[in-house]
Order: structure tokens, then sequence, then C-alpha cells
């Protein structure tokens, strides 16, 4: 109850203070560059990583990426780089 | 992305790693403030990734609580590729070495060219070069500089006027001029023989020509002394009139002595030091420790390396200091009176002809000025007074 009182609040703030919303939820911010590279911001971890398929988890849910030749580019506690090529970016939630 | 160029000069290590679960592995890395990158699949359970080589001990930390496999593939960066060119060592001494030899040939005497001189002073003078150590196939650092052998050489040999040496590259060339030549009979057209200043005839030797005075005459200076028109009348005609006609005269000279003089000497005892010098950075090799002497002299001989036909900008530098002692000398009045006659009569050698002669001196006037004796000198000398005048012949 007092989680999701604080997650409106922070819905609300994002909303009448014009705020980024990854910044201020914890969502994760996701750049594409065409179908090679893909830049993910504000992931929690790896959870499964092939050459054709990484699953990251977030804050909320999973983020699935799935395509070919997968390389991690950079990974750091928060961001991770992948090159390769991407097929399809699917948010799993559960 | 990671600045590369940093992590290049750590050094960057290849990892394979067997095992499951290894997504879990990677987060536990990364948390723990690793960097990884190149992270591959390599099958269902390997993978592969690039660290730094400073990481390991982080790695390694990380591994116990996983059972996983751990090999290093490969090392990149500046600490393996020193190790690897360490293995390729003798091919940088190899070329390490291709430097250092043609900077030792280029600094080598290869060769002594000596011209103008008749195979028997070229011997001579080969022989007082390798005396001197100036040999084909010896460092040009232990040598004398240009002048010093010049002059060494044309002190040391008899039959030589002149040598000129020049280093050219690795090349010593002699010019030499030798002493005994024939000398060139000079052509001269028809002549008078004039007297050169007023003198009184000692002896006459006369080749051609008419003579016109007589010994014991008193000649003035521009007086014809052998006429080189002889004949009479029609069988009159004129020669070049040859001979030499020795009078007396005379020479006055004044000179002054002072009493008291300074000079310096050389004591003998000398210090040499060794400095190499690198641009204009001067370093010793040999010979430490301050200069202790108080007046002194310094010789400095430079040896620039050469490499080919360039000079470095680095040279051997030897300095010689030599102890100098300056040295008072009083003369009484007598020595003076000695030695400023000597003085005269050396400079007016110099300046008459070899063969003219000396035959009196006399002392026409002395005082002590100023500290300084003064002395008139008169001197009687026979020399050769003959001197040629052409005839200039009308039409």
């Amino acid at each position: 109850m007092a989680k999701n009182i604080a997650q409106r609040v922070r819905t609300w703030m994002t909303k009448k203070m014009d705020l980024p919303e990854d910044v201020i939820m914890d969502l994760p911010r996701i750049t594409m560059i065409g179908q090679i590279h893909i830049y993910i911001e504000n992931h929690r971890g790896l959870l499964g990583f092939s050459d054709r398929e990484v699953r990251l988890l977030l804050k909320q849910g999973q983020l699935l990426i799935k395509g070919d030749s997968f390389v991690i580019k950079t990974i750091l506690p928060e961001e991770i780089m992948l090159e390769g090529k991407i097929g399809e970016v699917l948010y799993l939630d559960e | 992305m990671k600045n590369h160029w940093l992590t290049f000069f750590g050094g960057t290590v290849k990892v394979k790693v067997q095992g499951g679960g290894l997504e879990r592995f990677i987060n536990a890395l990364i948390r723990s403030n690793m960097s990884v990158w190149n992270v591959k699949r390599q099958g269902s359970d390997t993978i592969t990734f690039m660290m730094r080589l400073d990481d390991i001990s982080v790695l390694r930390k990380v591994k116990r609580s996983f059972p996983c496999k751990l090999s290093f593939l490969r090392g990149e960066g500046a600490p393996f590729l020193l190790k690897r060119s360490m293995k390729n060592a003798g091919f940088m001494l190899g070329i390490l070495l291709f430097f250092v030899i043609i900077t030792i040939l280029s600094n080598i005497v290869w060769g002594i060219e000596i011209k103008g001189a008749t195979p028997q002073t070229e011997h001579s003078i080969r022989k007082q070069l390798d005396r001197m150590g100036v040999q084909v196939g010896k460092s040009q650092f232990f040598m004398k500089d240009v002048e010093s052998i010049q002059r060494e050489l044309s002190n040391s040999l008899d039959n030589i006027t002149w040598v000129g040496v020049v280093l050219k590259g690795t090349t010593y060339h002699f010019q030499v001029v030798e002493k005994n030549a024939p000398e060139k009979v000079v052509e001269t057209g028809f002549q008078n023989l004039i007297a050169s200043k007023k003198a009184t005839i000692v002896k006459m030797f006369v080749e051609e020509g008419q003579t016109m005075v007589s010994v014991h005459d008193n000649v003035d200076k521009g007086q014809v002394l052998v006429s080189g028109y002889i004949g009479k009348d029609k069988h009159a005609k004129l020669v070049a009139s040859k001979g030499e006609v020795w009078g007396q005269t005379w020479y006055k000279s004044s000179v002054e002595i002072p009493l008291e003089s300074e000079f310096h000497v050389l004591t003998g005892k000398e210090k040499i030091k060794h400095t190499i010098k690198l641009w204009n950075w001067e370093f010793p090799i040999w010979g430490f420790g301050d200069n202790k002497m108080k007046e002194h002299v310094e010789d400095k001989v430079k040896h620039p390396v050469k490499f080919l036909k360039w000079t470095l900008p680095i040279s051997y530098n030897k300095t010689t200091i030599r102890e100098e002692e300056t040295g008072k000398r009083t003369y009484t009045k007598t020595d003076a009176l000695r030695e400023g006659k000597e003085l005269a009569r050396n400079s007016l050698k110099a300046q008459l002809d070899k063969d003219a002669k000396i035959i009196d001196e006399k002392v026409l006037h002395e005082k002590v000025e100023n500290g300084k004796v003064v002395l008139s000198l008169y001197f009687q000398v026979v020399e050769n007074i003959a001197i040629g005048q052409p005839i200039i012949q009308g039409d």
C-alpha cells in the first residue's frame, strides 16, 4: 500500500514538474542505433545471455532482446551496450 | 566506452569462463567495479570477455563463490608487447648494433692520401705519421687535431717546405710542397744592374754586362753598377746583365728594453679532463676534482662524433689544464744592453737577405729612461746591393 502511494507521488511529480521519467521512476532508457547497437540504462542485472537472446532484469519486470550474433560491448552495473543484429525488444511483465 | 589508450598501457587479458550460471558471474563482476567488455558466448556453457590486467585479483576473489573454470587466452597491451619483444631481443639488438658499428666506423681513419711528394718523401711522411699515431684503421678520437698534425709534420721533416692537412670524412689529405724542387730560372729581359742603396763596394762578381764601377767606390742609390749596353759603336748590343755586387752598407736602429718585465711560464703541472658533450650539456667521464691551480691556461680539443657524413651533436672533449707561473725578470743595465744589442741584431737579420753579413756594430747612444734602456745602434753590413733595372728600348 505504501509502495503504491510512493509510486503515485512520483508519477504525479514527473507530470507536474516536467522531469524525465527514467530519472524519477527508475525506468530503463533504451537507445538504439538502427539494428546494430542497443544501449540500455537503468537495468538491474543480466539474467540470460546467448548470441541470439539477452534477458535483462529491470526494476519492474524484464527486458528481452532477440536477435543475432550478440556481443556485450560494455557492461556496467546499470548500463549495458549490446552489439549485433537486433530483431525484437520485448517487455516481460511478471 | 572506456578509454582504450589507458587500458592499452595497463594491459588487457582475454578470459574464457566455463560453467553454469555465467550471467550471475558477470553481474557479480561488474558489481565489484570491474570493467568487462566484448562479452561473447562461445557455446552453451562458455563465454569469453576482455578485462584489465589490474583487475585479475578482483576476478579471482569473485570466482571463489562460483563453480566455474577460468582460463586466460591472450594478453594484449604494453606489458605483453614488451614481453613479446623481449623474445625478439636479438632483432632489436641487431638494429642497435648496426647503428653502433656504423658510428664507430664513421670515426675511424680509412685513408691517408699524400699529394705532391716524391715517393721518397711520401715514405718518410708515412713513417712519421705512423709514429704520430695517424694510421689507417685507428680511431680519430685519439688523434691530434689537424693543426697539430700539420705543425708536427713540418717541424719533423726537413725536406718539405709546407704541408697542408685536411680531414675529409674519414680520409686525411696531405698536400706537400717539397723544399728541394729545382728553382725556376727567371727569364729577364735586357737590364742594367743598379744599386739598391748607398754603399761602398767591397766585392764584385759580374757574369754578363759592362762593369761601370770598381771595388772601394762609393755608390749612391740608383747608380748603374753594371750596364746592359756592351760593345762600341756599331758592335754595340744590349744584354741582360747579371751578377752580384757586394757593398758595405750602414744601418741605424734603436731599441728599448724595459729593465723589469713580467712573463708567464708553464710549471709543467697539468690536469687532463675528459668530457662528453651532448648538445649543450657537458658531463665529465674522467678527470674529476676541482682545479686547484691558481693561474692556468686551458687547451681544449674537440672530437665530434660523426655518423656517415653527418656530424652528430655529440662530441668527446679533452681539456688540458696547465699551471702557469708569472715570473719577474729584472735586468741590470749591462744585461739590458746585451739584450738590446741581441734584439736589434736579430731584427736586422730578419730584414736582410740570407747571405748578407753583419761585420760590425757600435753603440751610438744609450740612456736609462722611465725604467727602460734606450739604445741607438749602428751596424755595418756587407750585402748584395745589385738589383735589375730593365732597359726600355726606344724605337
